[in-house]
């Protein structure tokens, strides 16, 4: 109980600072890492895309003024849309009803609908494998499918849809993770279909799933795309037509040859006048290949055009492609005959642009303002003539998470990290290596503590002998007291290449010796000690001098009796100081040396890593073992100078 | 009595201050006999201390003549004619009590036993024998002065040269201290040179006292102490002991006093380690 207490009464302060300190890392990470996170939040390059595309009816035989749209994720997407604005009615590039609303997953049409919703093609041919499990589910498209043509199993709409495994397939990995999967195919009772490759897979005879995780049961060959079947059906092989249904059917699916379909018709006021519209699902990308306009039944050309001439500060006059479009200079909207003339597909301005502008013509439209999705027609649409989008992408939302906070946790690497993430690297940390590999850190360590001691043992040497000569003949003090504190001021980083090319030359494998670090702890440490050792010795009170004058004490007694011990409270002092110096020196020494055997190779590793939860561990472990080497050398202190009563310092020593 | 064991002639001690000079000693003629108790008393800068290290080749005189033991103080201190007891223990802290007490052996090369045995003998004789094994910070002042008398006595020279070692002793212990120093005198006939600022001290300890006056430091007056031996406590009430005393005072009272507690050019050296 006793000592209990009264170890706790000495290390109850210590544990307070250490609890502040791990305390603060808290603000400090945060204060460090959010605005970093917020950066990351908004750059749009981090964001995911999604896509917006019209959506086919869900039953071939619809009919009347109320169409189902079916269910299922992208269907919510689009819809979420098409619900703020009004949406339009197309059959292939034709517009057959403007002013269509949604009411839950179904399209309410102003009028009736004339004739089928969907026109059906042929049915797709089954494919015939020897895997058993698979019959029914694999159907090569009729040739000369339409690319997006919608598939329809007994009337009904199949939607298509997979996920991708986030783990390559290295020919040896057979567990991959599936981020949704297991939300995508909650409510499905039928065996997952997996796809390998180009292959089907069925769950049960070729994988096991848990949650979001699936392990087959022959690893995936090498680069082999892994993907799991979320929707009703995946395409096997673009190019041969083959897909694969997620459930066995009886019937063969068949193809739309022409569906109606409902697409996002731009809102804005259609007065035939103006020409600024905007799409729904925003931030849209700048340059996005798969957005496809329509004012009625005509596409838009989407793109700019350059001039011919080069944009030189004196051109006036440039050529474009198309004779009509909205011409910009550097993103800025030109105004036709205020900034310049146009003549069929001449446009010549009032006074030069400036050189090198970026002079551009988009024909059709542009996008005025991708953040709020506001496009700008060259041209009004007449009046009642609807500007709809068969499709596009945009950014659905930022990838690392929906908030700043979301962001910052899922940052790979963080500036400061929280301590209890560190706390739980500490474990595979030191465990990741047993030890007889020389990558395991306590092994690293114990290899630069036996360096910085060498170091120190060579440091304090050379500084003892160094003070000794100084004291007993002065002249050299005056001589060579100005190189040891001029050698005091080398930075060791210059130092060590030199001394690696040295040792090299002479033979001493530098990346697994002990030797270069020796050499630099040791050139750190001896200063502190001569220094030290000097004061010590001239330290010596003037009447136990007299003392020993009148014992007619020899100088050499006099020495040993009196002037070595009275120093050597200095000498450990400043032997403390030298450790600390010393292993710095050694862990510099190991970096420069590429020393992979010590911990500061394992430093500067994991720093260039990126990993700073483990670079704040390793950092920790150095303190410690300074912390460590210091208290080894108080310990020999005790041993040594039993009379010291104080723990540090040795200057108050005389009482 | 034969021939003086301390015989110091006409000697002057002037010490460099700065660029001038400090007279510490001017003309000082004194002779210690054998078996003598003589202590030195004067104000701050009476040259006093100065006299001592004189005789123990500590510093050299200006001019003027001194022999220890019929021998030059330099050739007396290597022949370890004498033992100091310096103002303070200075007691080397990194030894053990007994230790300290066999440093002089140790540097006289005494085998180990032998030096042992006199060192329990010494700790004993001045009552430290459980403290053998102590440092010096763990004892009192008083003990650590009564460690530095052992040492002083550890190899038994016929001389003891104390400069005043009570000094920083409290009343009580001093007179404890007096009366174990008289004591241990008697047993051994050592020749003793004291020097102190107390005049009772003086007087209790002295078979005769030298007084001193500052500035320059000059010997002013001997006096001879015929209180009778043993002396005890009672000694310090008689009437002879009165006497005594008023006639040390009034032969100090002659001495113009000169502001008294500072500290002479002379005295400056040891100053330093006034806070031993």
């Amino acid at each position: 109980m006793a000592p209990a207490r009264q170890w706790f009464r000495r290390a109850w302060p210590v544990v307070c600072v250490v609890a502040v300190l791990l305390a603060l890392m808290y603000p400090v990470a945060l204060l460090l890492g959010m605005p970093l996170a917020r950066q990351r939040m908004e750059n749009l390059s981090n964001w995911e895309r999604a896509s917006v595309a019209a959506l086919p009816v869900a039953e071939a035989d619809a009919g009347g003024s109320r169409l189902p749209l079916g269910a299922g994720p992208t269907v919510d997407a689009v819809v979420s849309g098409l619900q703020r604005g009004s949406a339009v009615l197309v059959r292939g590039e034709e517009v057959l009803a403007t002013g269509v609303s949604v009411e839950g997953t179904e399209a309410v049409l102003p009028a009736p609908l004339p004739g089928p919703a969907v026109r059906l093609g042929p049915a797709a041919g089954p494919v015939e494998g020897p895997d058993p499990d698979l019959s029914g589910r694999v159907y090569a498209l009729p040739d000369a499918t339409p690319p997006g043509a919608p598939l329809y199993l007994d009337g009904s709409l199949l939607v298509r849809g997979s996920l991708s495994a986030t783990e390559r397939a290295d020919g040896v990995r057979t567990s991959f993770t599936v981020p949704g999967l297991a939300d995508a195919v909650a409510g499905s009772p039928d065996a997952a279909v997996a796809i390998v490759g180009d292959a089907p897979v069925v769950e049960g005879a070729g994988f096991e799933r848990a949650g979001d995780v699936v392990t087959f049961a022959r690893a995936p060959a090498f680069n082999a795309p892994v993907r799991l079947i979320t929707g009703d059906y995946a395409s096997l092989d673009e190019d041969a037509g083959t897909i694969v249904l997620a459930e066995p059917a009886e019937d063969a699916p068949r193809i739309a040859l022409e569906h109606v379909a409902v697409v996002e018709g731009l809102t804005g006021a259609y007065d035939g006048e103006n020409r600024d519209f905007r799409l729904q699902h925003v931030p849209l990308l700048e340059r996005d290949p798969g957005r496809r306009l329509f004012v009625g039944g005509r596409e838009l050309a989407g793109g700019d055009e350059r001039p011919a001439e080069r944009v030189d500060g004196v051109q006036r006059s440039f050529t474009f492609a198309s004779d009509h479009g909205i011409v910009t200079a550097e993103g800025r909207q030109l105004v036709e005959d205020l900034d310049y003339q146009r003549d069929g597909n001449v446009v010549t301005f009032a006074t030069p642009p400036t050189r090198n502008a970026a002079l551009r013509q988009h024909p059709d439209y542009l996008v005025s303002d991708a953040s709020t999705g506001t496009i700008t027609l060259a041209a009004p649409p007449a009046p009642g003539e609807p500007v709809w989008a068969l499709s596009y992408t945009y950014y659905s939302r930022p990838g690392c998470g929906a908030t700043a906070f979301e962001c910052f946790l899922s940052m790979p690497q963080h500036p400061v990290p929280f301590p209890n993430w560190i706390a739980e690297r500490i474990v595979p940390f030191f465990t990741a290596y047993p030890f007889s590999d020389s990558r395991n850190v306590i092994r690293a360590t114990l290899y630069t503590a036996a360096g910085t001691l060498v170091s120190l043992a060579f440091g304090t040497l050379i500084g003892v002998l160094l003070a000794v000569l100084f004291v007993r003949v002065r002249p050299f003090e005056r001589a060579l007291l100005p190189w040891v504190i001029a050698s005091q001021t080398i930075p060791v980083i210059a130092l060590v290449p030199v001394l690696v090319a040295v040792l090299g030359n002479m033979g001493v494998t530098v990346q697994t010796s002990l030797v270069p670090a020796a050499i630099v702890g040791a050139y750190i440490a001896f200063f502190p000690v001569t220094v030290g050792t000097v004061t010590g010795l001239r330290s010596v009170d003037p009447l136990a001098l007299d003392l020993m004058k009148a014992y007619a004490a020899s100088p050499l007694q006099s020495f040993l009796k009196l002037r070595f011990p009275a120093a050597v409270p200095y000498l450990f002092t400043s032997l403390k100081l030298g450790a600390a110096a010393a292993l710095v020196g050694a862990l510099v020494a190991e970096v420069e040396s590429n020393n992979r055997l010590g911990l500061g190779y394992a430093i500067i590793g994991q720093v260039q890593a990126g990993d700073v939860a483990d670079v704040w561990i390793l950092l920790v472990i150095s303190a410690l073992l300074g912390i460590g080497l210091v208290s080894l050398v108080g310990l020999l202190q005790r041993l040594v100078a039993p009379w010291e009563r104080t723990g540090l310092g040795g200057a108050d020593g005389a009482g | 009595m034969t021939s003086p064991v301390i015989s110091v002639r006409a000697v002057d001690m002037v010490f460099r201050v700065g660029k001038g000079e400090a007279v510490a000693l001017e003309d000082a003629n004194l002779e210690v006999m054998d078996g003598d108790f003589v202590s030195l008393i004067g104000p701050s800068g009476c040259g006093k201390t100065t006299l001592m290290r004189l005789v123990a080749d500590l510093v050299e005189p200006t001019s003027g003549e001194i022999t220890v033991a019929g021998k030059t103080p330099r050739q007396a201190r290597e022949d370890r004619e004498y033992g100091y007891v310096f103002q303070a223990p200075v007691l080397y802290e990194w030894r053990t009590v007994i230790a300290n007490v066999t440093l002089p052996l140790e540097i006289m090369g005494h085998p180990k036993a032998r030096r042992r045995e006199r060192a329990r003998e010494l700790l004993k004789m001045v009552g430290l024998e459980r403290f053998e094994r102590s440092y010096p910070w763990q004892l009192s002042g008083g003990m650590q002065q009564r460690v530095s008398i052992a040492r002083a006595l550890a190899f038994d020279p016929k001389l003891l040269l104390m400069d005043e070692p009570f000094g920083a002793l409290d009343e009580i212990t001093r007179e404890t201290m007096n009366l174990e120093l008289l004591r241990l005198w008697q047993e051994t006939r050592k020749t003793v040179v004291f020097v102190t600022h107390s005049i009772a001290e003086a007087v209790f300890l002295s078979s005769r006292i030298v007084v001193m006056t500052p500035r320059p430091g000059r010997i002013r007056e001997v006096i001879e102490v015929d209180l009778p031996y043993p002396r005890t406590a009672e000694t310090r009430e008689s009437e002879r002991f009165f006497e005594l005393t008023t006639q040390v005072r009034e032969a100090l009272r002659g001495a113009p006093h000169v502001g008294g507690d500072a500290p002479s050019a002379a005295e400056q050296p040891l100053q330093r380690t006034a806070g031993y």
